[in-house]
């Protein structure tokens, strides 16, 4: 069956006239190549902007009945977030924006699709409370940063993946049902997202996220943890140069040089077992470069510095209850960062950080990755031991000059990161280069880089990059069914 | 003529991330007051942001889809406030907001302009202002006996607002008297700005009109023109370079007044005023007011600018003037609104020819953000942001028009 005016007209009704349009403007607002892609998405047939759960769940209804795909979507950021057939709707869950609930006592937030983190974030740190933003900007979504994407952050270290935040979660199914996963099962509330009888987690997230699951989100609760840093933050100055400052008695940042990648994760390992550091990551040489400087002629002008002065930096943030806390958490890091060789970097980079944490400032920074053009994209995105991700790393400099040296990518041969969590028990790693967009080939030379890579974690037995993993997705498929 | 493909880099370097409808962290608040694009607070879809309208462009330049009225109305109820833009340059190098203009003139030459626009304009062209009214009756309120100094290199511009609030031209001479800057005025030498006609897309129009008037204070030897109306000095700063090169300086009285106070020339009554202000940034003083710098040049692999760019990121608007005038005026306390200096939520008013319904809307929703700020009063230097935030509601605040405020507040009473 296909979009019909009476389709329309059945949305219409449960929606209202404003909040439902197929006009070619409308549509074409959200129909549009992103840097990534040198295509564009397909038209949907009409948006529309459901007010609530049950306007969620009608719209589903009314898209069995019809036959229609649909596309849920908040920001439009990924680009899955559009319409790829015939006779899709996009629904915009934009109106759906409150935040239900923050328990302060059982330490969860209870928020619809469209609250975004500039909402909740100030929100739960106002109640001394915290969790860990993605790198998705101001106006991204919490409960899709938690349900639909894989989602590591930067803050992972103290705390850990948004998959183990995610508590009692509410659901539209395909045919208009609405499932309520976790304690929410035997109204018990929202606090865990397990309850008695079998588990509905995978439902709502396969390790992939928005790839692997059907439905809906219309509500999610988040654990929250409680944060070390002040409820308000001081903050000064005006945009591109906003600055915000923790107290300094108790927060210091500081960053530190390798040359070796085993050493990096020595020492990441070394400080999760004395538990010292509220944030610890071998960051990304390229996004830091980028962050720190205010546009992409500047940044070419430093890049060359920066690459000598930073080519694998791991920064630590201490976050602690009391000065004598803090200095002792300085005192274990200094030993261990001088017994596995880390340099200290120039006091006006670290300073950078001082002046910009805390770390949602951090993460919404790093959108500055899309200077160069906005072209990019990530490898190697996935987490297994801290040593299995150091050789990941390690890994890398086989396959990758072939593609930097040549101009096929960009040359920054040692951009991956590191980002240990649940205090180095285990870390997420992420390969994240950048093409030209301006060459014609560039989206081919992604491809043929992201196969290289995927063929090098073969040969290496590495868990392969998910979307690039078709040969083995099929195999583990036709051995379980 | 328009080209949209002078803004293909920063069509094609969107990634939907919808950084310009939302807050920066920087001045992260709370749950309220988190939104910045006032139109798509209002409409909701995302054609009805900066990130839409580069999508709109985008197809505009590529030719898969045609010019027409929606479009012409969708793009001029966009208050063409900037927010997005600053948004968005605040981790990118984009031009958000002159894409838009771009296609707002690439609609206009295509022959779509909405109607209260090309009213607008025909006002201007015949009548040298936006309102159509007589031109001789520009400066009627004038005394007889008006007295300015017609050798002054300085000239107070009074802009169009000035027949619809003719108090606030008199309240800027009278701070210059007090202050004893030499100044003009241009009486029936005075055209409007030409704001309206380059905002609106009106390319042509406007570059007559501002080859006039730039050419006028040439040959008047005019160095400096002083105004009180923020869209007046928004445009002498970011509109004018974009066709002429300017050979004067533009200063709002904020600056003007701050600085002769600073010089102690001019002294504030100490005389209490017991109120709690808040500030509502006007657009085109605040983030749009940063001086407009031509560039042409390409854009090499991975956003390489060459010749250099300079960027106009809104960190550079006058945002403290203001502020700290009214830090000088005794008991008055100042309070700041969440979304202030160069995140400040438009006003709406722009677009109230468009929507009434959504002008209303979101003056009401500043008002209601100045009211929860704990302010009593709204401070503001914008004869547009007056008409959208002095009102009579639930809100229960007054307006002032800062102009007049601080003329009202001198030590030294002097008689204009
Ligand atoms: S215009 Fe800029 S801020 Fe808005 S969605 Fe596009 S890239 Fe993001
Ligand atoms: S200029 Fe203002 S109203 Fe227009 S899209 Fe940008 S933020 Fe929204």
């Amino acid at each position: 069956m296909s979009f019909t005016e009476q389709t329309y007209r059945e949305l219409e009704a449960v929606v209202g006239r404003r909040n439902i349009s197929r006009d070619e403007y409308i549509l074409a607002g959200n129909r549009a190549k992103t840097p990534e892609i040198p295509f564009a998405h397909k038209s949907a047939e009409a948006i529309v902007l459901p007010g609530s759960t049950e306007e969620v769940a009608e719209i589903m209804r009314i898209c069995k009945r019809w036959e229609l795909n649909y596309v849920a979507y908040v920001t439009a950021c990924l680009p899955t977030a559009y319409a790829s057939k015939e006779d899709t709707i996009l629904i915009h869950l934009k109106r759906m924006n409150r935040i239900l609930e923050i328990n302060e006592e059982d330490r969860y937030a209870l928020v619809e699709p469209g609250v975004r983190h500039v909402q909740l974030y100030p929100e739960v740190r106002k109640r001394g409370l915290s969790y860990a933003p993605p790198a998705v900007g101001p106006g991204g979504s919490p409960m899709v940063s938690y349900t639909c994407t894989g989602g590591d952050n930067h803050v992972q270290y103290g705390t850990s993946r948004p998959t183990r935040y995610l508590l009692g979660v509410e659901l539209v199914t395909p045919d208009g049902e609405i499932l309520r996963t976790g304690s929410l099962q035997a109204d018990e509330g929202w606090f865990c997202p397990e309850s008695p009888g079998p588990s509905l987690r995978g439902v709502v997230k396969g390790y992939s996220g928005n790839a692997g699951r059907i439905g809906i989100v219309t509500k999610c609760a988040i654990a929250l943890d409680v944060c070390k840093g002040p409820a308000e933050i001081r903050k000064e100055g005006v945009s591109p140069h906003h600055k915000m400052f923790m107290d300094g008695g108790l927060s210091r940042v500081y960053v530190f040089n390798y040359t070796s990648m085993q050493d990096v994760c020595d020492a990441i390992l070394a400080l999760g077992e004395n538990e010292v550091g509220a944030t610890v990551q071998k960051y990304f040489y390229l996004p830091l470069a980028l962050m720190m400087t205010d546009s992409a002629n500047e940044f070419w002008e430093k890049w060359g510095d920066f690459k000598k002065i930073f080519p694998m930096p791991l920064v630590v943030h201490i976050a602690a209850g009391s000065v004598r806390e803090r200095e002792y958490e300085e005192r274990i890091l200094f030993d261990v960062v001088r017994e596995t060789g880390g340099t200290r970097i120039p006091r006006e980079i670290e300073k950078w950080w001082e002046e910009h944490m805390d770390y949602f400032m951090i993460v919404c920074r790093l959108q500055s990755v899309l200077r160069l053009g906005g072209s990019w994209f990530p490898n190697k995105a996935y987490a297994e031991s801290t040593q299995v991700m150091c050789n990941v790393a390690e890994s890398v400099d086989g396959f990758i000059y072939d593609y930097t040296d040549t101009g096929k990518i960009f040359d920054a041969p040692k951009n991956i990161q590191i980002i240990p969590m649940e205090y180095g028990h285990f870390a997420s790693s992420e390969l994240l280069f950048m093409w030209d967009r301006n060459d014609p080939d560039g989206f081919a030379h992604m491809r043929e880089f992201t196969m290289a890579s995927a063929e090098s974690d073969r040969r290496h037995h590495f868990n392969e990059y998910s979307m690039y993993g078709k040969e083995w997705a099929e195999k583990i498929t036709k051995a379980f069914s | 003529m328009a080209d949209l493909n002078k803004f293909r880099y920063t069509i094609e370097s969107c990634n939907h991330c919808g950084q310009c409808k939302w807050l920066l962290p920087g001045r992260m608040y709370g749950w309220d007051f988190a939104s910045v694009c006032p139109i798509h607070d209002y409409y909701n879809f995302d054609a009805y942001s900066g990130q839409g309208m580069l999508n709109l462009a985008g197809e505009i330049m590529n030719g898969t889809l045609p010019h027409g009225e929606k479009l012409a109305e969708m793009l001029h109820t966009c208050t063409a406030c900037g927010a997005c833009d600053v948004n968005c340059k605040n981790v990118r190098d984009m031009e958000v907001l002159d894409t838009i203009y771009e296609l707002r003139k690439d609609c206009a030459e295509a022959g779509f302009l909405p109607e209260s626009r090309k009213k607008t304009a025909e006002n201007v062209v015949k009548n040298h202002n936006i309102y159509g009214l007589p031109h001789e009756q520009r400066f009627s309120f004038l005394p007889e006996d008006f007295k300015d100094d017609p050798e002054a290199d300085t000239v107070l511009f009074a802009g169009c607002s000035v027949y619809k609030h003719p108090e606030t031209f008199l309240a800027a001479v009278k701070i210059l008297r007090a202050g004893g800057v030499k100044f003009r005025v241009l009486k029936e030498d005075e055209w409007c700005c030409g704001a309206s006609l380059w905002r609106m897309g009106d390319w042509e129009d406007a570059k007559e009109l501002i080859v006039r008037n730039t050419e006028m204070f040439r040959e008047m030897g005019i160095r400096t023109v002083i105004t009180a109306c923020a869209e007046c000095f928004g445009s002498f700063r970011s509109g004018y370079p974009r066709f002429v090169e300017t050979a004067f300086e533009t200063k709002h009285i904020s600056q003007v007044a701050l600085e002769l106070l600073r010089d102690g020339k001019l002294k504030l009554s100490k005389d209490e005023l017991p109120v709690t202000a808040c500030y509502h940034d006007p657009c085109m003083l605040g983030r749009l007011s940063e001086t407009y710098i031509p560039w042409e040049g390409e854009i090499k692999s991975y956003g390489l600018h060459v010749p250099e760019k300079q960027w106009r990121r809104g960190e550079h608007g006058v945002y403290e003037p203001p502020r700290e005038l009214l830090n000088a005026i005794p008991g008055l306390k100042l309070v700041e609104m969440p979304r202030s200096r160069e995140e400040s939520l438009c006003c709406g008013q722009n677009a109230s020819d468009m929507d009434p319904d959504f002008a209303k809307h979101t003056a009401e929703e500043r008002r209601r953000e100045a009211s929860a700020s704990g302010a009593d009063t709204i401070v503001s230097c914008c004869p547009f942001c007056r008409e959208a935030l002095d009102a009579q509601d639930e809100y229960k605040l007054q307006y002032l028009d800062l102009t007049e405020l601080i003329a009202d507040r001198l030590a030294e009473e002097v008689e204009s």
